[in-house]
């Protein structure tokens, strides 16, 4: 566990120095601060559009963030053969992927929080004071990073047997398809019976981002019920400890030499 | 030199600018199909409806600058958008009034108004407002009052609705057409209006009402001095000095009625009263 945490901390302390990330961050205040202008060009949205443009900036930004760090977590050290040194401790294949997935995710946390800081003050300096009403644009984020650390643990697999940039590919790729998997089961149903057996089984495999997705509700202020989130943080839970257990199967059997 | 550079160019754009004639900005939508909109929207189409609705706001206020009447795409920017996000209530009822208000005023459109309301109550069934608009625009646009008092008496079941919506039901269905009921709708509308366009089109509406109710009080006492005097009326001064009015009237606008040509009473030159808002 010691050594699960240190690797953790180290990935941790090793994100923050990317210097994409503070140009991310810096983009997403802008993208919230923006939010004040779309409702004064608009009629009786202000604060929806706030908290719309708000959730989807903390959202994109935090995709982009996930996977230009997450692609290269495994693959970064390869380069660099610092992974020998670390596995030579001796630090366990599993140890090491575990380590950085939570270092990852801690960045993860802590810029979002940093985001979620930022548009509340857009929102307290547009509305004037902050009720119970705005509590739900916390769900929302709750969700955006459940959907985030999916994606990380997307973007861990691909980096364990891919180089950077088809990790990226794969992991927006993926991401792209987890939202219209609505559209794929509909066309499934659609279809003969083996492609809509096909179809429906592609749907309950890959990750299903758009469950994850709360942004619109959230704007109207509308709370997401209780045991929705517990099913859905327990479905990310479970996806994600299936994701690190094929990253593991996969980094065990690799030939790092 | 970056210094000159920038400076130069700044100020070859500003001459540029001046030189060009005005271009003309076509609106083209290159995606008009708010299901497809939602599937690239990634999750976000909450943000892309917001978008939208701008959109639809900015070219119905182009349009009606321009004063030309043509509002072609505005039924399409509405319907995205309340694709996009069907609990976008704005849209419904602000789009409503665009679509139904007679050119240039509005697109004239009071079939695809309707149209946009029923797809907002099928979304929100139990939002009394989208009935209550539904029921304005029967009764204003389509002169229909047994489906506005329908629209209004179905909203008036639904949770929360104000107590007036039942009244205002029953309002309509007995005396649907006569205008202390207009001046009852337009009256709620003024009072829940949250923008200032849709209360200065109300105030306007319920001062033309106020002004055609006036003109009717007006022309009962020309006939009743026709038939004292044995003569028509050939001023609104021969009332006062006849002693059927304590002084001259003025309609809302301040400017003094008159008696026209027909002998009936008719509004003063340079009243801005607009007496079609009250039909």
């Amino acid at each position: 566990m010691n050594q699960i945490a240190a690797i953790a901390v180290h990935a941790f302390k090793e994100s923050v120095r990317e210097k994409v990330l503070y140009n991310l961050v810096i983009f997403a205040f802008l993208m919230i601060g923006a939010g004040l202008v779309l409702g004064s060009v608009s009629v009786g949205i202000n604060d929806v559009a706030l908290v719309n443009l708000g959730l989807s900036a903390i959202s994109v930004f935090g995709l982009f963030i996930a996977i230009f760090i997450g692609i290269s977590l495994v693959w970064k050290e390869m380069e660099r053969r610092t992974l020998y040194n670390v596995l030579s401790k001796p630090v366990a294949r599993a140890e090491f992927i575990l380590g950085k997935f939570l270092g990852l995710v801690l960045t993860l946390v802590v810029n979002t929080a940093i985001m979620t800081v930022g548009f509340y003050a857009v929102l307290w300096f547009e509305k004037g004071r902050l009720g119970a009403a705005d509590l739900a644009p916390l769900e929302a984020v709750y969700f955006i990073l459940l959907q985030l650390t999916l994606v990380v643990g997307v973007a861990l697999l691909f980096s364990a047997i891919s180089s950077p940039a088809l990790s990226a590919v794969f992991t927006l790729s993926l991401y792209v398809i987890g939202n219209l998997l609505g559209d794929l089961r509909a066309l499934g149903e659609q279809s003969g019976a083996a492609l809509r057996a096909l179809l429906r089984g592609l749907t309950l495999v890959l990750p299903d981002f758009a469950a994850l997705s709360d942004i619109a509700p959230a704007a109207r202020g509308e709370l997401v019920p209780g045991s929705q989130i517990v099913s859905h943080s327990l479905y990310a839970a479970l996806y994600i400890a299936a994701l690190l257990s094929a990253t593991i199967v996969i980094f065990e059997r690799k030939d790092l030499r | 030199m970056l210094v000159l550079a920038l400076a130069g160019s700044v100020a070859l754009r500003i001459r540029l600018e001046r030189e060009s004639t005005r271009a003309e900005v076509t609106p083209v939508m290159y995606v008009t199909s708010g299901a497809t909109l939602r599937r690239l929207s990634l999750g976000h189409q909450g943000l892309l409806a917001d978008l939208y609705w701008t959109r639809a706001v900015q070219y119905f206020g182009r349009q009606k600058l321009s004063g030309t009447g043509d509002y072609r795409d505005l039924g399409r920017l509405l319907r995205i958008s309340t694709e996009l996000d069907p609990h976008l209530l704005i849209a419904y009822r602000f789009g409503a009034i665009f679509l139904a208000e007679n050119p240039p005023a509005g697109a004239g459109r009071p079939d695809e108004a309707l149209a946009l309301l029923r797809r907002g109550i099928a979304a929100n069934p139990s939002y009394w407002r989208l009935w209550q608009d539904l029921g304005f625009i029967y009764y204003w646009d389509l002169k229909n009052y047994p489906q506005a008092a329908s629209a209004l008496e179905a909203g008036s079941r639904q949770p929360g609705a104000d107590l007036w919506m039942k009244t205002l039901a029953a309002s309509v269905a007995a005396q649907g057409g006569e205008l202390a009921t207009s001046r009852l709708l337009w009256f709620q509308v003024y009072s829940q209006a949250g923008n200032e366009s849709i209360r200065q089109s109300a105030r306007e509406h319920l001062a033309a009402i106020k002004t055609a109710e006036d003109m009717a009080q007006l022309n009962k006492l020309l006939v009743e001095f026709g038939q004292r005097e044995g003569r028509p009326a050939s001023s609104i001064d021969d009332l006062v000095r006849a002693g059927m009015l304590p002084g001259r009237p003025a309609d809302p606008s301040g400017v003094p009625y008159e008696v026209g040509n027909d002998g009936k009473a008719a509004l003063g030159p340079g009243s801005r009263v607009d007496l079609q808002m009250a039909r």
